[in-house]
């Protein structure tokens, strides 16, 4: 279990508690975070479910496969704490991190 | 609802004109009484919740794409998948080939094409300005998408109609019949002499990028594709980009003349427009309903589906599913909450979703900048019949 916090590209906040094993995308699209698509649902095909990890915990994160690094150059305004929120699994570790939403998925 | 069908036996399929036309109150019905469905007529099982949907749908080994994505064709004995017709293979044989295509139609890259398909959208509206009448089909969702994926493949401007015409009948069913497997063809038809002369006239365009283009096959192999894989990939491209793109725009004519209120406020505002096309596409997905074939016996709502079954997942069931959109029966632009299911879910997901929304979000756009104010002329509408889209072959309306 972990408490994650969702900040929305207009600043609205979205403090979760999410169990352990549930990707990032999953638990944003069931607490209808704005801004998180997921249009393939979890297969690293889409890129519609980007989001920015606050740096302190980017190196907790699983490292991104070469299809999630290939897919993280095609989103709308990537940055070097980009990730496919797909491809982040919470765990215990993860307690606390901060997530924001960019502008626009597509 | 008519009154037979809300006492009635459920029933649903997918040819029969009369549901076609409104198919929501048997879906409502399925939902609530047959979250699995079987019917015997034709020989399918069905799921129509957003949550059996959202669950199965992903799961290729169950629910494989290995015999195509169309019922008539999953039940053809004899039925024949060449290598690189990618969205009726399943991994690992899908991933080998998709990862081919999978950087071509991003965010990123789409984005990147707005400017050109808002110069294509003037060349349809342009000469509409000062018209009375004006037909969502005819003058605009038969052009754009062709145009685009012409300009994405490099094909002549002037070829394109002759192209999309041949592919759009490939793929029509009679009305209220299912489709004949025999009239479809995958193989790239019409596409060969282009793909000669490319080879040797490379250009920056998505055929050179396929000719071009290495990768590791499903044997293994690092290779380029064949000649005939590439005709696959460009008839995969422009059959896929063409018709439901045009539906996509033919909804939103419909659905915005149907709800002026809502239109005004999007023509005083553009930025509600891609809330207004998520919307759309929630409301009525250009692809109704996806079949794959059920690979093993699986247990849905305490009832075997057999292997060999086909299952037909009715994306636009799900997608007004109350449990998941609150008044899902509602057109609203201003909706929060879920995002539909309109492309798909797992690694068949829409490849060019990425593009449906921008030529959807450029293309009203520029309609509403020049026609903020419609009519529609329902009276002269025609609805047309497919195995796998549905929506207006003709929706003509009056221009204020």
């Amino acid at each position: 279990m972990a408490k994650i916090k969702f900040i929305e590209f207009s600043g609205k906040e979205h403090d979760v508690e999410i169990a352990n094993g549930t990707s990032i995308m999953q638990a944003a699209l069931d607490e209808n975070v704005r801004g998180i698509v997921g249009d393939c649902g979890g297969s690293c095909s889409c890129a519609t479910c980007h989001i920015y990890v606050d740096e302190s915990w980017l190196d907790k994160i699983e490292v991104k496969s070469e299809m999630e690094e290939i897919l993280l150059e095609e989103v709308c305004d990537p940055q070097d704490n980009s990730r496919l929120s797909c491809q982040i699994i919470v765990s215990d570790a993860l307690d606390g991190m901060v997530l924001r939403v960019p502008e626009k998925q597509f | 609802m008519s009154e037979s069908n809300a006492t009635g036996e459920v029933y649903w399929d997918p040819y029969r004109p009369d549901i076609n036309l409104d198919p929501y109150p048997y879906f409502k019905r399925l939902r609530e009484q047959a979250p699995l469905y079987y019917n015997k007529e034709y020989d399918f099982y069905a799921l129509s919740r957003f949550d059996d949907i959202n669950k199965y749908f992903s799961d290729t080994t169950t629910f494989s794409s290995a015999r195509s994505d169309i019922m008539e064709f999953i039940k053809e004995d004899d039925l024949e998948i060449p290598d690189g017709m990618f969205i009726w293979h399943d991994p690992p044989r899908h991933t080998s080939y998709r990862n081919i295509v999978t950087r071509v139609f991003t965010p990123r890259r789409m984005n990147e094409l707005e400017s050109k398909i808002r110069a294509y959208c003037a060349r349809c509206l342009d000469p509409m300005i000062g018209e009375t009448n004006f037909n969502f089909i005819d003058d605009f969702g038969a052009q754009l998408p062709g145009g685009v994926i012409g300009m994405l493949l490099g094909i002549p401007d002037e070829d394109r109609d002759i192209i999309r015409d041949r592919i759009d009948n490939s793929l029509r069913t009679e009305s209220g019949k299912p489709m004949e497997s025999s009239q479809s063809s995958y193989q790239g038809e019409g596409f060969e002499d282009y793909v000669e002369w490319r080879k040797n006239n490379p250009s920056n365009d998505l055929m050179t990028d396929l000719l071009n283009a290495e990768f590791t096959d499903p044997d293994g192999v690092k290779r380029k594709l064949t000649t005939e894989e590439v005709l696959i990939f460009i008839n995969v491209i422009a059959g896929a980009g063409n018709e439901t793109t045009s539906r996509l725009i033919g909804w939103t004519g419909k659905l915005l003349g149907d709800h002026p209120d809502q239109r005004r406020q999007i023509a005083k505002d553009l930025s509600l427009v891609p809330a207004a096309i998520e919307e759309i596409l929630r409301c009525e997905p250009p692809g109704p309903s996806v079949a794959r074939y059920v690979t093993k016996d699986v247990e849905i709502h305490g009832q075997i589906v057999p292997a060999g079954a086909v299952m037909q997942f009715i994306l636009s069931s799900a997608n007004r599913d109350e449990s998941r959109f609150a008044d899902g029966e509602k057109f609203n632009i201003h909706r929060e909450g879920s995002p539909h299911i309109t492309f798909g879910r797992g690694v068949h997901a829409c490849l060019g979703a990425a593009l449906a929304r921008v030529e959807g979000r450029v293309g009203l756009e520029e309609m509403l900048k020049r026609f903020p104010d419609w009519e529609l002329d329902m009276a002269n509408a025609e609805m047309s019949a497919s195995s796998t889209t549905r929506g207006w072959d003709s929706l003509p309306a009056f221009l204020r």
